[in-house]
């Protein structure tokens, strides 16, 4: 976790940096607020501490200016004004929280944590990965319950790639995560931290190859359940590492199987929760005194049950608690009350745990559609359900509860589709005429709640769809919206030019669930023959090449009128500001650095394919 | 190769429902289940099974008294038993071995995987 801390009393500066740092922080300390914004803004943070009296720009203009740049990252504030206006101005600044001089240091950090905890993505006590269990209160770390020794960077490495385990980590990106700013490590250190936490992993029990590295990319950590038969390899041609991502197997077949497991879930969850009751009884009894041999067992048996059912449906928290407390009721009977206490919180946790899951992790889940939706409606229920459902499938949903809202969104960005349930006739003519003058290419879905022919001849004389409420069910409303968009990217052409040909090879399965036609070219000089002969509707280049660079292949495409409406990316691992500029002077519409997972790029891809799209519409 | 025929025997229901929906999904193969050691040795008994998915951990009979049950009828000795436990630990998984079983999946797993982990613990073609 990386802090970032702006204050101008060194005292204060050594204090803190000291503190964090001994709690596995990584502090980069700045001591005006000028170079606080300069910090903020170049590097990421977790989370920023500031005094509220800085030189040059001070806390509360700081802290608005972040989130008037919409920055959401958590910031505490730390002042000397002991005053109750003084922290509403605070809060009201953007602040998450506001700690007085002179402060407790244990308190400071018990307030970073819990706000760390409550913004993080996964909010959970523990993180784990198969074997591997991470307490960060603790900072202990286990691997199959041997614990490990490790060194600071070790530990902050390990809790990376546990952060987001299905993301490879690449040397830059850790280095930036977990080095602070003003030391300069080489790209070497990372690879040596990362081999003595292999080995270290490796004796403790876990797989040589526990944290995988995607060559050319970086780290990541390798799926872990299949001990006995590991998947079948990729085939030799085939990308490295890529079935670890799920890219190689059918993904239509993923996205049902979710599903599917989804809806057993409905069913499966109250029978868990009667299960953990069982397991409350069990503590109760043995907090009164009374726990029978016989209950002990049953509980440990429900115990180890749960194991296997969490496990399977992908709730590996839940597996963690049920594995631990199957541990705590195995073996010898247990009579002493004060044990009942570890137990029952183990209990509540479960319980908790199972109760606040009502549609599973996304973990088997694949973004097929990458479609964005548009609802407008007043009704929040009806919003969030539609939009849940959509999301399991994909979708990405925007909600607009008035029409003043929904030109916002339409203005900053173009939907594939919208839903438009609005009760009030007067309201929906007025949008639907609105939308059918602005963007009329996009498709309309509207919900009714009342069946005439007035209101069908309305929708349908705007152009929209019409279906009536109470005959239909959110799965079928996201099913035809789905429907009504001829998917963007199916059969849009692709061209990559790259001379790394491990990459090009990968393209195709990276890519493969956005349905687009990929075209690879490792050799730049044939790079004008095969443009012309493919025609491609988005361009992908690399910058450094040899002979000729992507920046001057991108400046001989500019220099033709034809071709000056062609999008252009640019994926390099140059992350420098000077290239990127440079890239975007001679024509690129984007850039990104590598590695990029195959989300990011088709995510990007479409980005232009849309403003092409909505350009030709509008023009159209 | 032709459809397998594999039989599972897990309290569990909703184990036994994701195993079935997976299998059948990813190789097209038939899954009969059982949710008890006595209800499965029946089943193993009257249909004809390639391999039986055997939960170590049941109520009443557990998995190790229906693997040796199974393995008392020459109806039931010859098919292969794979145990499928959330337990891991290595001392477990050689004592199951020297049991005789074919082989011992680990909980969790992902039942889409099920079909290409058991045709390589029992070496069979898998053909996709």
């Amino acid at each position: 976790m990386k802090i970032l801390l702006i204050e101008d009393d060194e005292a204060i500066i050594s204090l803190l940096t000291k503190s964090l740092t001994a709690h596995r922080y990584v502090v980069d300390a700045v001591r005006d607020g000028e170079m606080g914004w300069v910090y903020g803004t170049t590097f990421e943070y977790d989370l920023i501490v500031m005094d509220i009296m800085l030189p040059k720009v001070d806390g509360m203009t700081l802290c608005q200016r972040f989130r008037a740049e919409e920055y959401t990252i958590p910031i505490v504030l730390l002042t000397a004004q002991d005053s109750s206006t003084a922290k509403i101005q605070g809060l009201n600044a953007g602040a998450d929280d506001y700690v007085i001089k002179p402060f407790d240091v244990d308190e400071l950090i018990a307030r970073i944590r819990a706000l760390l905890r409550r913004c993080s993505a996964t909010p959970s006590l523990l993180m784990s990965w198969g074997d591997l269990l991470l307490d960060p209160v603790t900072c202990e770390v286990t691997y199959n319950g041997q614990p490990l020794n490790l060194t600071t960077k070790e530990y902050e490495l390990i809790e990376l790639l546990l952060q987001d385990s299905r993301h490879v980590m690449s040397n830059d990106e850790i280095l930036d995560r977990l080095w602070s700013s003003d030391e300069f490590p080489a790209e070497a250190t990372v690879r040596s931290h990362i081999r003595r936490l292999r080995y270290k992993l490796q004796e403790a029990g876990a797989p040589h190859d526990f944290i995988g590295t995607l060559y050319g990319r970086g780290y990541y950590l390798k799926s872990f359940d299949q001990p006995i038969a590991p998947l079948p390899q990729p085939a030799p041609e085939a990308a490295p590492s890529y079935a670890t991502l799920d890219a190689n197997r059918d993904s239509s077949q993923t996205l049902q199987y979710a599903t599917f497991l989804n809806e057993t879930w409905l069913t499966t969850q109250p029978h868990c929760l009667e299960q953990v009751e069982i397991l409350s009884q069990a503590v109760q009894a043995l907090q009164a005194g009374r726990l029978t041999e016989q209950l002990q067992q049953q509980a440990h048996h429900i115990a180890h049950k749960l194991v296997g059912t969490l496990g399977v449906f992908g709730l590996t928290q839940g597996e963690h608690l049920a594995r631990r407390l199957e541990d705590l009721l195995n073996g010898a009977q247990l009579s002493q009350p004060e044990q009942g206490i570890a137990l029952e919180n183990l209990v509540s946790l479960l319980q908790q745990e199972i109760q606040s899951t009502p549609t599973l992790p996304r973990q088997y889940a694949v973004a097929q559609y990458s479609l964005a939706m548009l609802i407008i409606d007043a009704d929040a229920g009806f919003t969030q359900a539609l939009a849940e459902i959509a999301s399991q499938r994909g979708i990405k949903s925007a909600i607009a509860p008035t029409l003043e809202v929904a030109y916002q969104s339409l203005a900053s960005s173009t939907p594939d589709v919208i839903v438009l349930r609005l009760s009030d006739p007067t309201q929906r003519r007025e949008c639907l005429q609105t939308l059918a003058d602005y963007l009329p290419k996009i498709p309309i879905l509207t919900v009714a709640n009342q069946d005439n022919l007035n209101q069908r001849l309305e929708v349908s004389r705007w152009g929209g769809t019409f279906l009536l409420e109470q005959s239909v069910t959110f799965e079928q409303i996201v099913t035809y919206a789905v429907g009504l968009v001829q998917p963007l990217s199916a059969d849009a052409k692709v061209m990559f030019v790259d001379d790394d040909d491990l990459w090009l090879r990968s393209l195709p399965a990276l890519l493969e669930p956005w349905r687009f036609k990929v075209t690879t070219l490792s050799d730049p000089q044939q790079f004008w023959n095969v443009l012309q002969s493919v025609s491609p509707d988005a361009l992908v280049l690399d910058i450094k090449m040899p002979d000729i660079d992507g920046l001057e292949l991108c400046q001989v495409l500019r220099s033709d009128p034809q071709w000056q409406q062609l999008p252009v990316l640019f994926v390099s691992a140059l992350e420098d500001a000077k290239t990127q500029n440079k890239a975007f002077v001679v024509g690129a519409d984007d850039y990104l650095c590598k590695p990029v997972m195959g989300d990011d790029l088709a995510g990007r891809i479409l980005n232009r394919l849309r403003r092409i799209k909505s350009f030709t519409h509008r023009s159209g | 190769m032709k459809i397998k025929r594999v039989l599972i025997i897990d309290d569990e229901e909703s184990i036994q429902t994701v195993v079935r929906f997976g299998i059948a999904m990813a190789a097209g193969w038939e899954v009969l289940t059982a949710s008890s050691g006595p209800q499965g040795i029946h089943t193993a008994q009257s249909e004809l099974i390639d391999v039986i998915l055997l939960d170590v951990m049941m109520p009443d009979m557990d998995g190790i008294a229906t693997f040796h049950a199974l393995k008392t009828y020459p109806k039931t000795e010859v098919i292969p038993v794979i145990f499928l436990t959330a337990k891991a630990q290595t001392s477990e998984k050689n004592h199951f071995n020297d049991l005789g079983v074919s082989g011992v999946i680990t909980k969790p797993f992902n039942s889409l995987d099920l079909p290409s982990q058991i045709s390589k613990i029992l070496h069979w073609e898998l053909q996709s």
